[in-house]
């Protein structure tokens, strides 16, 4: 996915390191989703 | 000669100041004369630069992003490119031409940014007239050693061709590689979670695409604040309008 988008050319494009469950690991706030 | 001006300012990965010193060398012994030379290498630009700047002018800046594909030469493609030309505005267009990478990204984000056609045709008519004079300028400076690699060239007859076609070839595989070696290098480049926090603290607001697949997120509907939920054939629509520099964060689950 990342690829496909620099691809696109784009420049910084990053991956975050452990996805969702990282950042709910540390704590950080999330907010809810509604669809 | 005016082709290749014109196909180096198109994007090619054709550098055109050799031919245009040893125009300028040629102007020393008769054959071509500096007026047809420099207003070629105008009329070649301008025909280039403004073929980018409508495109630019059209399509913002989803055009720069195709022609940094082109060019090869990403690293030095967009974001420097843009701070210098906010900072100097037209003016930049002057010295446009000296700057590998800018030369032909300016044209279209003169464009993009919305700027008048006139003043842009003076302004890069200018760049382009100093560009080529200082390039075939240095041709007649150094005419007679130009002409002593001439005729090497000429008593190699086909072989320097062939020479010539290999020194381009390698200038192309150059920067096809530095390109690759670009992309590598991004693709190991992760974010942390911290760092994605600490950017947040600073006040930055970096575009955080959620793709985990639409089952996982009805399964788990908490997300990144601000990040933008799109699957794999919306995200091409989501980011159709960024600039190509905008700094994108991508996770999963």
């Amino acid at each position: 996915m990342a690829r496909k988008l620099i691809d696109e050319g784009f420049t910084l494009v990053r991956p975050l390191a452990g996805g969702l469950d990282a950042w709910v690991d540390a704590g950080y706030e999330v907010e809810k989703h509604h669809e | 000669m005016a082709l290749n001006v014109f196909l180096e300012q198109i994007g090619a990965p054709i550098p055109a100041v050799p031919t245009l010193i040893v125009a300028g060398a040629l102007t020393r012994s008769g054959h071509v004369s500096v007026t047809a030379i420099v207003a070629w290498s105008i009329a070649a630009s301008l025909v280039a630069d403004w073929f980018w700047f409508l495109l630019g002018r059209r399509y913002g800046y989803r055009i720069l992003r195709t022609l940094c594909r082109i060019s090869l030469s990403p690293d030095s493609c967009v974001r420097d490119t843009e701070a210098n030309f906010e900072r100097w505005g037209m003016k930049s267009l002057l010295v446009a031409k000296f700057i590998p990478g800018f030369s032909t990204v300016a044209p279209p984000l003169a464009g993009a940014g919305g700027r008048s056609t006139v003043e842009f045709l003076i302004y890069d008519g200018l760049g382009a007239a100093i560009w080529a004079g200082a390039a075939v300028a240095i041709g007649r400076a150094f005419h007679r050693a130009i002409h002593v690699v001439l005729q090497r060239i000429e008593d190699l007859g086909g072989w320097a061709l062939l020479f010539l076609g290999c020194l381009l070839a390698l200038v192309i595989i150059f920067k096809w590689w530095q390109r690759r070696r670009f992309i590598l290098l991004l693709r190991m480049s992760r974010i942390t979670v911290d760092e994605l926090k600490a950017l947040f603290d600073a006040g930055e607001s970096p575009v955080v695409l959620d793709v985990r697949t639409a089952s996982a997120v009805k399964h788990d509907p908490r997300r990144i604040p601000t990040a933008i939920v799109a699957d794999q054939e919306q995200i091409e629509e989501r980011v159709r309008d960024l600039k190509p520099d905008a700094e994108i964060i991508l996770y999963c689950t």
